[in-house]
């Protein structure tokens, strides 16, 4: 094939037994695993829209690993993400999560992640007996700037270099011709060059992490870039298995976190580590003012620790009545600790503060150095944030999986291979699990290397199968590199390419899908709420918006980046918006209010809202699925 | 907080076919002008101020200027990388400069051996990961 033009790409295919779509952590978990299964025989490929060694949500560092169960009992930990996500959890998911999470962050610190230890076991390693410094009770202190080009080193170095494809973005997966609801490959493009990537696979690992700027941010200027969320994860995952005709799980949760105002930067650590308060404007400390409107969400209020939703919840009722700004009491958290120390470990206390930002949201740094704020002296506000779709931290949305077949768990939340879709072949981890929030850097790693491990099984079982397309790749190139086209033919018809009628800018048609999602579907604009006519409103809006993503353009390969990443997060909107329409209770206030059924509902709605896209016709079947408690969870 | 680079360090990574900072941003943001041969960022408001390209700058070239629309003028926050350490300058508004130095790395950069000394891969059918050979992995 002759040397690609722009919107002519040269197509390069490619075979592998196994492909794995990101490189975040997930996929690094997955990588290391699954080649060590494998063998030399099996082919794994691992494709990255970006360069593993700073891809995904780790990519800038994280100044904790959020779940290291230790001394701990994983029951526990079921327990804890259970009622943090008021009730509708995955236990098998969780508890394999929990089992199995120690031993990725032994490796880290093996690898070379410096963690962080108690006095008396200063120098000794987790897996001899080091005892973690604890900022909670699941969480563990490390000085993590570079956590993620550590575990990327590990996965590149398994897999092999010459196995690793960055730079190239997937777009869709490809189904079976001959076998029913099984996955055959994907398709992609390079961001650098002319090429436009067919993978054949026999099994596939979809953990391209969550979805931002599906809503409209807080920002509005330069400062749209410093969402919470790593602003690069599209949707991706959600978007790819709906159109696979995955089942989906619980995308009604969403997450919206409540952090300093602007720069999002980490609270954890304050409220933790330093005990800090956070008051209302007048000083009031309303998570006690307000502690009985919590009553209404019974039996999550009484949750060894108050669900971060319901924390949502008591602080935007102040600001809704006018009492805000909220803020964060830094001065007196750091004068009460001064108290019983020394000067020195105060210092050393302020530079760990700074270094909770510096490692994790550089921008908060820069935010408080920009406003002369010293967390000795000055309050600072805090904020909850526009809101973002997850399944790995305080949230839960994802895909429906087979789980672990030795535990107690119904037959058919083990219909298959462990992690893997309703879709044959199709695996997932991390972000892209539903129904099993908190499971953070480590936990995704742990995940994915269960998925690696499963997939090797998978395709030793499937020696045979050969993959045939049921799509036509030809017309998945052109429809692809549409927006290309749409440009090169239209551009010169106006005097300001950016003002014509015959396209839409991935940038407008983002700007019109925030702006939506923001005004009927429970962004900040509403405080989070919304209600049934709203969300027809909001749908009938999507249907347009869908119908004009047809019309893109790209100017070049970054423009065509960003078109697709707005088509996975119209995809990922859409999923979001059927889920709340159909979830007729408020379960995670502080999260979202559904105005016109405003109380949680435990006797209808206490069960999972499963969702499936039938890939020919495009309809949707949404339905409710049973939830059943594996350990005791006291109600 | 949009990154800028200063014209007169950047070398375009000395012509180069993929420059360190276009090689390493996350969001494809830092671009190389082929003509002046200087890198500059496409995109400014979809920036993560995430600082991988100020770290992996051979010349230091790359800062970040604070959000406009936020944040008051004259802070900053400079990162200087090493393989085992990260030095941060905290320039305040008010002109006051704090300095804090910490620890990224406890073995050397390229020294992983992924599988040396580890178990070889045991029965597939089981629940254990290979490095949890001989583990008994409690059930519910
Ligand atoms: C702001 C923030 C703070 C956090 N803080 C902590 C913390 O303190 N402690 C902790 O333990 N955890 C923390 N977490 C959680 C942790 O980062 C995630 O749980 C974890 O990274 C999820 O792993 P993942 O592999 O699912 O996704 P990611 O690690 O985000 O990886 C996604 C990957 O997919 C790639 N990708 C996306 N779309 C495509 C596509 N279409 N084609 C090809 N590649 C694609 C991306 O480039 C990336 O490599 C935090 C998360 C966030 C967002
Ligand atoms: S990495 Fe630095 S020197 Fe190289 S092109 Fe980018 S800004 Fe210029
Ligand atoms: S700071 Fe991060 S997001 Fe911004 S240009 Fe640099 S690497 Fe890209």
């Amino acid at each position: 094939m002759s040397e690609g033009t722009f919107g002519n790409p040269e197509i390069v295919e490619v075979e592998t037994d196994i492909l794995i779509i990101g490189g975040g952590m997930a996929a690094c978990g997955a990588a290391y695993e699954a080649k060590r299964w494998a063998g030399d025989d099996t082919k794994i490929i691992m494709v990255d829209k970006a360069a593993v060694d700073r891809s995904g949500a780790v990519a800038q560092g994280l100044s904790a690993i959020n779940t290291y169960i230790g001394d701990n009992d994983p029951e526990d930990y079921v327990r804890m993400v259970h009622a943090d996500l008021m009730g509708i959890t995955r236990d098998d998911l969780v508890y394999d999560v929990g089992r199995h999470v120690d031993d990725s962050v032994e490796l880290f610190e093996e690898w070379g992640l410096p963690v962080w230890k108690t006095k008396e076991t200063e120098g000794v390693a987790l897996k001899d007996g080091g005892k973690p410094v604890r900022s909670g009770r699941w969480q563990i202190m490390i000085n993590g700037e570079s956590y993620k080009p550590i575990v990327a080193e590990a996965a590149k170095k398994a897999l092999g270099i010459e196995n690793i494809h960055e730079r190239v973005f997937i777009v869709k997966l490809l189904l079976d011709a001959n076998e029913n609801n099984r996955i055959a490959g994907a398709v992609g493009f390079s961001v650098r060059d002319h090429k436009l990537y067919v993978y054949k696979c026999n099994a596939c690992l979809l953990v391209g992490g969550g979805a931002v700027n599906v809503f409209r941010p807080r920002s509005t200027g330069e400062g749209q870039g410093r969402t919470w969320y790593p602003v690069w994860n599209a949707g991706s995952t959600y978007a790819m298995a709906v159109e696979a005709g995955a089942e989906m799980t619980m995308m009604e949760n969403r997450f919206v976190p409540a952090r300093f105002k602007d720069g999002y930067g980490p609270v954890g650590a304050w409220f933790l580590l330093f005990k800090s308060k956070a008051t209302n404007g007048f000083g009031e400390d309303y998570a006690t003012t307000n502690a009985a409107m919590l009553k209404d969400f019974a039996p999550y209020d009484t949750a060894a620790v108050v669900p971060t939703c319901l924390r949502n919840h008591l602080m935007l009722k102040e600001m809704k009545e006018g009492r805000g700004p909220i803020f964060m009491d830094t001065p007196t958290a750091m004068k009460k600790l001064s108290e019983s120390m020394t000067p020195q470990e105060v210092k050393h206390l302020e530079a760990e503060a700074w270094e909770d930002f510096l490692d994790m949201c550089i921008g908060q740094a820069a935010v408080w150095a920009g406003m002369n704020i010293r967390p000795e002296e000055t309050v600072s506000e805090l904020m909850p944030t526009e809101p973002y779709l997850l399944g790995s931290h305080s949230g839960c949305c994802g895909i429906w999986v087979s789980g672990p077949e030795d535990l107690n768990s119904p037959d058919d939340w083990k219909w298959g291979y462990n992690r893997m879709t309703t879709v044959q072949g199709l695996f997932t981890a991390g972000d892209g699990v539903g129904a099993s929030g908190h499971k953070f850097s480590s936990g995704s790693h742990a995940e994915g290397r269960i998925a690696g491990k499963n997939m090797v099984r998978f395709v030793q079982d499937k020696k045979g199968y050969s993959p045939s397309f049921k799509a036509d790749i030809s017309a998945i190139t052109d429809e692809i590199y549409k927006p290309v086209r749409n440009y090169i033919e239209h551009k010169d018809k106006t005097t300001a390419e950016d003002i014509n009628p015959h396209y839409i800018l991935p940038r407008m048609l983002q700007m019109r899908l925030q702006k939506l999602m923001d005004e009927y579907v429970a962004g900040v604009s509403t405080f989070y709420q919304t209600n049934k006519v709203m969300l027809d409103q909001g749908l009938h809006l999507l249907e347009m918006v869908k119908e004009d993503a047809e019309h893109m353009r790209a100017k070049d390969l970054h423009e065509l980046l960003r078109a697709w990443e707005n088509y996975h997060r119209v995809r990922t909107a859409e999923v979001h918006l059927r889920h709340i329409m159909f979830r007729e209770e408020t379960r995670y206030p502080g999260f979202f209010y559904r105005s016109d059924f405003p109380d949680l509902d435990e006797e209808n709605w206490h069960c999972f809202v499963n969702s499936r896209m039938d890939p020919d016709s495009g309809e949707w079947a949404m339905m409710k699925k049973d939830w059943v408690g594996l350990v005791d969870h006291g109600h | 907080m949009p990154t800028f680079v200063h014209t007169d360090k950047c070398d375009g990574c000395k012509g180069g076919e993929v420059t360190a900072c276009m090689y390493i941003c996350p969001h494809d943001l830092m671009k190389l002008d082929t003509e002046r041969m200087k890198a500059f960022n496409q995109e400014p408001d979809q920036c993560w101020e995430c600082m991988c390209c100020v770290k992996a700058c051979p010349r230091q070239a790359i800062e970040v200027r604070a959000y406009a629309d936020f944040v008051p003028m004259g802070g900053a926050a400079i990162p200087l990388r090493t393989d085992t350490h990260i030095m941060w300058t905290i320039k305040f508004r008010d002109g006051e400069i704090k300095r804090f130095k910490f620890p990224v790395r406890t073995t050397p950069v390229g020294s992983i051996d992924p599988y040396k000394d580890k178990p070889p891969a045991g029965d597939i059918n089981s629940q254990l990961l290979f490095t949890q050979a001989n583990k008994q992995l409690p059930t519910i």
